[in-house]
């Protein structure tokens, strides 16, 4: 139903959409995912033909060339662009009958068609109104409306959800999710929760590039392998309690990660679930157990080490990419099981990030500081003296 | 076809529904009435010329076009381009020209309603006291919304530069005056050039003969007093009209277009 491939869109030097390419096939939900800036509105704003592409090697909404029959895609999609453009000066059932003219719909299906589609996003009751006078999820709705109207096979959407309540949220989100089967939806966001709960296909934006493509669980099914299981255990001997659960069956690598208390931390990666093993071990060796917990990256996480992944490739660029605290995840291993993560970026090459497996890890995140004016080799000790790291930090902001 | 009638209906109802277009009405209609009844009784009744007078006559007239169609235009497009529901009718299955000429039209339409104050001074002579040349009220009328329609087109040109209005409004007026008193500055600066040319090639006056010929083809208030003014209808005269506006809503259109490249 929409087809791109090889998408360029330049403005002067910045490149906002950088070669990308996706399908959508009939009836599916996909959303578009991304930090500000991505290139989700640009790659949606060329698909409606409001804005050109730079060079594109196919674009076809609905069949027809984006380009070479723009008022013929234009026939086949509903566009609801972020500032949901509407005449304020009219009334909200007048706006409905110039969208319907504008698509050529009849008089006659017109007088149906109207109340259907207001009924079913919620504002038949404020038909009469004007548009100028609604609030802002309302408008939301009314902008939904405008798009459904000519029963469109394609519908682009772009922050559906932004500027509403969570209440209103979780009522576009349901309406969205009827949708899917009767139109081919499109939709863009910023909040992973939002894209989470409405596609369920998810294609990551980042600097203008996709950097992942794929079904809600197949991605988190693929970062599933990455996970690791947590134990935290009274053990008297961390090392020997380390070499000990380095025997255990599957186990590839055991970490230990931070002492409270009495109690010694580990982090155990490895094939299948490990719990049970540890747990048996643990039982046998008489360990007090305080945590056997496996941990498994959500889309969240992906989504935050993508994007915070700039910092890694652009280091001088972005002071403020580092606060985040992200989960590591092995990238690298992750592209090899049919997921397209296109920038391999182990989380090895971002060391200002903490990482579990290396003791009193805890750098200072101020994102005033960028790192730049400390001695990365020396952490501030969070475990030792947490008052002193806090007295640094405030010296250096 | 039909998109432009659908744009120029909904423009139209969008101007009337704003209160702009009616404080414009109301106060230019108020000064146009009180000239023309101050004229009329000054000239002890003289219908005709105190018609020619409100209508034409007087640089009133052109500055009431000079400053609205600008303002029409800045309404019609740079606003919308601010308000973001260029990006609705752009992305709507109606062409470009379709969305520049029902907005050009609308913009004609208003001025077309200011002007009829015309139709209704001579109405209300011709009912209650003299009646005035019915064949020149038709053609001041015309030329009178042909003139500002020429206005409204190259407002349109300058506002589709920008998505600023204030600065496209400013732009607008500036063009318009630009287009009214070229022949005045270009006769400034044909003299200006003479003695230039004068010393460099000896003689300029083919060449200043044809530039000043055509400046003065140009000028809008020689069309308009030369036929419409004097009730004379012109084939010619209306054609230098469409000509130009067909010009200028073509450059609106590509302008409009380039968005698309630009961003």
């Amino acid at each position: 139903m929409i087809e791109v491939s090889h998408l360029t869109r330049r403005f002067g030097s910045l490149v906002a959409v950088d070669d990308v390419s996706f399908s959508l096939e009939s009836g599916e939900v996909v959303g578009f995912l991304g930090p500000n800036g991505a290139g989700k509105t640009t790659s949606m704003r060329i698909l409606t033909g409001y804005l050109a592409a730079t060079s594109a090697e196919v674009l076809k909404v609905a069949g027809y060339d984006v380009l070479r029959d723009s008022l013929q895609v234009r026939k086949h999609i509903g566009y609801l662009p972020e500032s949901v453009p509407l005449y304020k000066e009219m009334r909200v059932e007048e706006m409905m009958a110039f969208q319907g003219r504008l698509h050529g719909m009849r008089r006659k299906d017109l007088a149906g068609r109207v109340p259907e589609v207001l009924e079913r996003v919620g504002v038949l009751g404020r038909r009469r109104q004007l548009v100028g006078h609604l609030s802002r999820g309302l408008r939301q709705r009314v902008g939904l409306a405008v798009a459904l109207l000519p029963n469109p096979e394609v519908l682009i959407l772009d922050e559906p959800t932004s500027g509403l309540d969570p209440l209103q949220r979780a009522e576009v989100r349901t309406l969205i999710r009827e949708l899917a089967g009767e139109h081919t939806v499109l939709l863009s966001s910023h909040i992973l929760a939002e894209v989470e709960s409405m596609s369920d296909r998810v294609i990551i934006l980042r600097e203008g590039r996709v950097v992942a493509d794929g079904a809600r669980e197949e991605l988190i099914a693929t970062l599933g392998g990455a996970g690791h299981v947590r134990l935290e255990a009274m053990v008297g001997d961390a090392e020997a309690a380390r070499s000990l659960l380095a025997t255990l069956p599957g186990v590839e690598d055991v970490q230990i990660t931070e002492r409270v208390g009495i109690h010694d931390g580990f982090t155990l990666t490895g094939s299948g679930d490990l719990r049970e093993d540890v747990g048996a071990l643990a039982a046998q060796k008489g360990w007090a157990l305080r945590e056997l917990s496996e941990v498994r990256p959500t889309l969240e996480s992906l989504f935050a080490s993508l994007v915070v992944g700039e910092a890694s490739m652009s280091p001088a660029a972005t002071p403020q990419a580092a606060p985040a605290f992200v989960e590591p995840i092995a990238l690298d291993g992750a592209s090899g099981s049919g997921l397209d993560l296109m920038p391999e970026t182990p989380a090895a090459d971002t060391p200002s990030l903490g990482t579990p497996g290396q003791k009193d890890n805890f750098y200072s995140l101020n994102p005033f500081d960028g790192g730049g004016s400390r001695d990365l080799s020396k952490p501030v000790s969070s475990s030792e003296s947490p008052d002193e790291g806090c007295e640094d930090e405030e010296d250096e902001a | 076809m039909r998109g432009t009638f659908i744009i120029f209906r909904r423009e139209l109802a969008g101007l009337f529904a704003a209160p702009l277009a009616w404080i414009l009405l109301f106060v230019s209609l108020l000064l146009n009435g009180y000239l023309f009844s101050l004229v009329l009784s000054q000239t002890m009744g003289d219908v005709t010329a105190s018609l020619e007078f409100v209508f034409g006559g007087n640089f009133f007239f052109w500055a009431l076009m000079l400053v609205l169609s600008p303002l029409l235009a800045m309404r019609l497009l740079t606003e919308e381009a601010a308000n973001g529901t260029l990006e609705y009718l752009r992305t709507a299955p109606v062409s470009d020209a379709a969305v520049v000429t029902g907005k050009f039209l609308a913009g004609t339409a208003f001025m077309a309603t200011l002007w009829s104050s015309l139709l209704i001074y001579a109405g209300a002579l011709s009912l209650w006291g003299v009646a005035p040349d019915w064949g020149q009220v038709i053609t001041i009328y015309m030329g009178a919304v042909l003139s500002s329609a020429l206005f409204v087109a190259i407002g349109l040109v300058a506002c589709s530069i920008t998505d600023i209005p204030l600065l496209a409004a400013f732009l607008a007026f500036m063009s318009c005056l630009l287009w009214v008193m070229m022949p005045a500055l270009g006769g400034m600066l044909l003299v200006q050039m003479r003695v230039l040319f004068a010393d460099l090639f000896g003689s300029f006056e083919v060449a200043e003969a044809w530039i000043g010929g055509a400046l003065e083809r140009m000028d809008v208030r020689r069309h308009f007093g030369n036929s419409y003014f004097q009730g004379v209808l012109d084939s010619a005269e209306v054609i230098f009209f469409l000509t130009w506006i067909s010009l200028f809503l073509f450059l609106t259109t590509r302008s409009l277009e380039s968005r698309r490249w630009r961003g």
